[in-house]
């Protein structure tokens, strides 16, 4: 390993930086420095009380609001722009950093009768389709804009995207349609990794994909010849195979010629060990940031939780024993202390991953939070009503491509679409529409 | 009713298909169509003529079923009379019948990969390995004394039995050192993990893949004590004198026969023998070289994909798969190849002598390790967490009862397959099998005489014959009862749903009620309500009352157990449980006993929800419209026999879903 530790672990087992090194992944870009998306995804909503600006009294809803899918309260239907001087509890971890995000409240999605609510938060959130308009599925889900953003801002680096997930529950409750929000395409799963260890070696160990090279030449042939005798939409689909093999050959490519560069990174294997539930969020958090101050990728997606899953979690230093998020959204009458208390322990991930960017130097200057567009968002406005409706939304980094400080209150009906179309055209993607879009968010646009 | 057979009904009572649709309008639309009155979405009005009925099998099929389970119409409008139920149901399925016939296919199963259960499996018996691969905890028996032995007929009266999931140490056996799987796949929502579209690859997984591939063969382990094939496949004999090339390709032959489960063509053989002759011209030992090349045919397409080619299944090769990844959940053996090569696979007794000698092998347990516990959703138990102060008799040592509870349905359902028994034993069985521990966290219903608490490693389960009928069948069983609870009380609701979407196969709608959910504990003032009391304040809204006047009979009528599964006659407050109810709106109960014994009533709906399972299962897709039919005549075939569960399981595989090919609606 490298002498220079990035990370002390102390007895608390907190993680302690040390300076980063410059960022240079940039470097191998002619056109200065790489632009990046990353985007963190809350699950169950948020208690809107605690987070959106104006709502301190809203009701509290009773129990849980299954198929009422839409907001209590009437929030302000009408576009304008704030200052974001003053900062709701919940965001109050953010308060540093207000010169960096923008709070845009009043986005929404719309659900496809049909599966359970929370089944299309998480796996649709990215990808925002309109229902019905995806054939033969119950989830209106399509390719996911990281892929899209993918398609043009990865296609220098070793991983087109990586996904990130901190879901550390060991039973198997839900399906995979809680536990992504990454898509290739519909029913076209990516994966997440949960685990920081394997993360860990999936970035910075190249010895043993190396020895992959002569198989995935033997077995494309393969492939080629098993491909003719299948039907058309089997065909389709086996396309997957091809793609998989392509992307890791590219991946070996890629990390061969950056060898050099990654023996620099300063940044220990991650012991096998139990680690608090913060922690866990954080060290995962550490490889992404690393993977794109790197240049490893420049798309990164991180899920904080999956979506329903009832099993609980020991949230340390929240609360003395096990708590299941779902379970206590449907009881914010009684658990809005608790609910509040996660919906700030998740903020204060999210702040510490904006300040972590941030103490990232590139090649020209900037920070890494400069070129990265990183999004925080839920894909429910609250965990009780489970509304598709003002979803919370907050969009840091961006640079000078961006104006920041700002509450950007978009007018009722406002899709959530017009968001990803404009980070995807911030990002480079030539795009007239993403699924139902309706224009773009100028307010964000410096 | 239905299993009185299709051609009776169609020629004695069916009605025509212009009369349903005058019923369906004269007594549905009310509600359906009128005036813009649209509830559940289906608008009865827009359905002009026969035709268009007919070209939509999916709706006719929403149609027969609410109409099946008596959910329609509700129980606040007119009934239909018994006589026009039938006759109604009659018409419908024959128009059913005709749309299905008109489309004329199945729908296809896509191509998928292997999931992590079949791949391992699979890997497992290409080598012959004596080990497992990797462990997987979604096998949630661990056998320790070798009971499993389904040739014998016969399940032993004591069996030794671990906990994979929640017992002590119970992950630890042989394996190849040094090998990691990737993540288990999900069960999909009211399905299974082999459901193809769940199963696709990417560029992680495929580097999972790879790397399997290298590490089995490369582990430490990999050698000549744990690899069936070792001297036959990686070994060169110094007294062969013929090529080595000669001898690489021979074997390559028969290696990738079984790997690709067919006939593998010359140019496919020869790419491979030549991969290895380039590794030996780098001076790469046999041994390495024969290992390197296995890994590498292990990551090919032809290995990791599930599918039915483009063509006709002329020899029977692909019917062999699917046989051997349904009931033993991994590649066919020589001897189902065989069969396939020799095209006794095609006629009817060659598929019944492979199937009888299916069920015989020791392969039979990998069908055990996935189906029941998925079909059961048992997973749900390792998460079950009863409150530790309300319930401190939940917990031992460091674990947990449910480790003890949840070996008791899975070794029902292995008893009810290894001896043949009427598959209605799952509802009210003469025998369960417990442990000593498990006796006593049945409380007041178990039976103190054999105790032995605590046991954590290997559990010793005895069978046990069932006197007293509250307890057997494996709807009452302690581990269902725990795992459609709440922490602290039951959960009637969830419940129903199980037992509405396990044991019906008719799952209520997802979304939940438009109300709050129910607390816990009893709200201020309410202490002295019963559950149903509360329940029954809580729900208000008239239009969650189609789905609950479905489920919640099914759930109340186990209010008797407690969110432990122990008996109770009174709740805490000293109310007595009321659990009486009417199943279908048909069948009064006033208890357990009798709950059971209406249930029995209905067990061609229970036969006809098993088969659905089992047939999802085996394809690997969702049922259509379609597979309906097959399904009725599934039911209706096996009942010839009682019901019995091989019989059961020979109709689904004899089904024409079963033995179409996968693709062939797909060109």
């Amino acid at each position: 390993m490298t002498t220079r530790r990035g990370f002390l672990r102390g007895l608390g087992g907190a993680a302690l930086a040390l300076p980063w090194m410059e960022s240079y992944g940039a470097k191998t870009l002619t056109s200065g420095v790489a632009k990046r998306m990353a985007h963190f995804y809350v699950p169950i909503g948020v208690v809107r009380r605690g987070f959106f600006p104006g709502e301190e009294d809203a009701t509290i809803p009773k129990g849980n609001l299954g198929s009422l899918r839409r907001s209590l309260d009437k929030q302000d239907p009408n576009f304008n722009v704030r200052s974001l001087d003053q900062l709701t509890p919940t965001m109050t971890p953010l308060s540093g950093l207000k010169n960096k995000i923008n709070l845009i409240t009043g986005m929404d999605r719309t659900f496809q009768q049909g599966t359970d609510v929370h089944a299309q938060c998480a796996s649709c959130y990215l990808s925002s389709a309109p229902p019905y308009t995806i054939k033969g599925t119950a989830w209106p889900l399509d390719r996911t804009l990281d892929h899209l953003v993918a398609d043009v801002a990865g296609k220098e680096t070793p991983f087109s995207t990586l996904e990130f997930s901190c879901n550390s529950h060991k039973d198997n409750k839900e399906s995979i349609y809680f536990d992504n929000i990454s898509w290739y395409g519909t029913g076209h799963l990516a994966p997440s990794v949960r685990d920081p260890r394997k993360m860990y070696r999936r970035l910075f160990s190249t010895k043993e994909i190396e020895r992959y090279r002569d198989v995935t030449d033997l077995v494309l042939e393969d492939a080629r010849s098993m491909k003719k005798d299948l039907g058309y939409a089997d065909g389709q689909k086996f396309a997957e195979y091809f793609d998989s093999i392509r992307s890791i050959e590219t991946q070996m490519d890629r990390l061969e010629s950056m060898k050099g560069e990654l023996a620099k990174v300063s940044f220990d294997e991650p012991a096998e060990a139990y680690l608090p539930r913060g922690e866990y969020i954080r060290l995962m958090g550490d490889l992404m940031v690393v993977a794109l101050q790197s240049g490893l990728t420049n798309v990164a997606t991180f899920m904080v939780g999956p979506e329903r899953w009832d099993t609980p979690y020991l949230f340390d230093g929240l609360f003395d024993k096990p708590m299941s998020h779902h379970g206590m959204s449907h009881n914010q009458t009684k658990m809005i202390e608790q609910l509040l208390k996660v919906d700030r322990f998740h903020m204060e991930q999210y702040a510490y991953l904006l300040k972590k960017m941030e103490g990232v130097m590139e090649a020209d200057g900037s920070t890494l939070l400069d070129n990265t567009l990183f999004t925080y968002g839920s894909g429910l406005g609250d965990g009780s009503t489970h509304q598709y409706n003002d979803l919370p939304i907050i969009m840091a980094g961006g640079g000078n491509q961006v104006k920041t400080g700002q509450h950007i209150n978009m007018p009722e009906g406002t899709p959530l679409a017009n968001l990803w179309l404009t980070q995807a055209r911030m990002m480079g993607v030539k795009m007239r529409r993403f699924a139902d879009s309706s224009g773009e968010i100028e307010a964000v646009k410096a | 009713m239905r299993i009185l057979g299709l051609a009776f009904l169609i020629f004695l009572s069916a009605l025509n298909g212009a009369e349903v649709l005058e019923i369906l309008h004269e007594n549905c639309a009310q509600c359906h169509g009128k005036g813009g009155k649209v509830k559940g979405k289906v608008n009865l009005l827009e359905i002009a003529d026969l035709d268009h009925l007919k070209g939509d099998p999916e709706l006719l099929q929403e149609i027969i079923d609410v109409i099946d389970f008596e959910e329609m119409p509700p129980e606040d409008e007119p009934p239909l009379e018994l006589g026009e139920r039938k006759q109604l149901l009659a018409g419908l399925e024959a128009l059913r019948f005709e749309a299905v016939s008109e489309q004329k296919a199945f729908v296809p199963t896509p191509i998928r990969r292997m999931n992590r259960f079949q791949y391992h499996n699979a890997v497992q018996d290409l080598f012959g390995l004596k080990c497992t691969v990797y462990s997987l905890p979604e096998r949630m028996i661990r056998d320790h004394g070798g009971y499993f032995k389904p040739a014998s007929g016969k399940m032993d009266h004591l069996v030794k039995v671990g906990s994979r999931p929640l017992g002590k140490s119970q992950l630890i056996e042989p394996r190849l050192a040094g090998v990691a799987a990737f993540p288990q796949d999900l069960r999909a929502e009211h399905g299974f993990d082999t459901q193809a579209d769940h199963l696709s690859m990417s560029p992680l997984l495929m580097e999972s893949f790879l790397k399997l591939g290298q590490s089995i063969t490369g582990s430490q382990d990999f050698g000549p004590r744990r690899v069936g094939i070792w001297k036959e496949f990686f070994i060169l004999d110094p007294r062969d004198k013929r090529e080595v090339k000669v001898v690489v390709r021979e074997r390559l032959q028969k290696f990738l026969r079984k790997a690709f489960r067919g006939r593998v063509k010359r140019e496919v053989v020869e790419r491979y023998v030549g991969f290895v002759d380039v590794q030996l011209a780098r001076g790469v030992e046999f041994s390495e070289a024969m290992k390197l090349v296995a890994a590498a045919i292990i990551s090919s397409p032809r290995f990791l994909y599930l599918y039915d080619g483009s063509g006709s299944d002329g020899d029977g090769f692909e019917l062999a798969s699917r046989l051997s990844f349904f009931l033993w959940g991994s590649l066919p053996d020589e001897e189902l190849l065989k069969a396939a090569e020799s095209g006794e696979l095609l006629k009817e007794e060659g598929v019944q002598k492979q199937f009888s000698r299916m069920l015989k092998d020791p392969k039979l347990k990998r069908f055990c390790d996935t189906f029941p516990a998925q079909w059961l959703q048992l997973d749900r138990i390792i998460s079950s967490v009863p409150d530790p102060e309300k319930f401190p008799e939940f917990y031992f040592l460091a674990y947990r009862d449910s480790m003890h509870m949840m070996m008791e349905p899975l070794l029902l359902f292995e008893t009810v397959l290894i001896e043949n028994l009427p598959v209605t034993e799952f509802i009210d069985s003469s025998f369960t099998y417990r442990s000593g521990h498990l006796e006593e966290s049945y409380g007041k219903l178990g039976n103190p005489a054999q105790k032995r608490r605590g046991q954590v490693v290997a559990l010793d389960f005895h069978r046990v014959p069932v006197e007293d009928r509250r307890i057997g069948g494996l709807i009452t069983n302690a581990a269902v009862m725990t795992m459609t609870s709440g922490p602290e009380r039951t959960h009637p609701i969830t419940r129903g749903a199980w037992l509405a979407g396990v044991i019906f196969n008719n799952p209520p709608e997802p979304p939940p009620a438009d109300v709050p959910t129910l607390g816990e504990k009893p709200k201020e003032g309410e202490e002295h309500l019963t559950l149903r009391e509360r329940l029954s304040m809580h729900r208000e809204r008239s239009d969650c009352r189609g789905c609950h006047e479905q489920i919640d009979p099914l759930g109340f009528a186990l209010e008797n157990f407690n969110a432990i599964g122990k008996w109770r006659e009174k709740y805490d407050n000293g109310r007595k449980v009321n659990m009486e109810g009417v199943l279908f709106r048909k069948h009064k109960f006033t208890n357990v006993i009798e709950f059971k014994d209406v249930l029995l009533l209905e067990k061609e709906r229970f036969v006809r929800g098993l088969a659905g399972h089992l047939l999802t299962f085996s394809l690997g897709r969702k049922l259509s419209p379609a597979d309906q039919i097959a399904l009725d005549e599934i039911v209706e075939k096996s009942a010839i026999e009682g019901y019995r569960m091989k019989s059961l399981l020979r109709e689904v595989v004899f089904s024409k879903p079963f033995r179409a090919k996968a693709s062939q609606a797909n060109k």
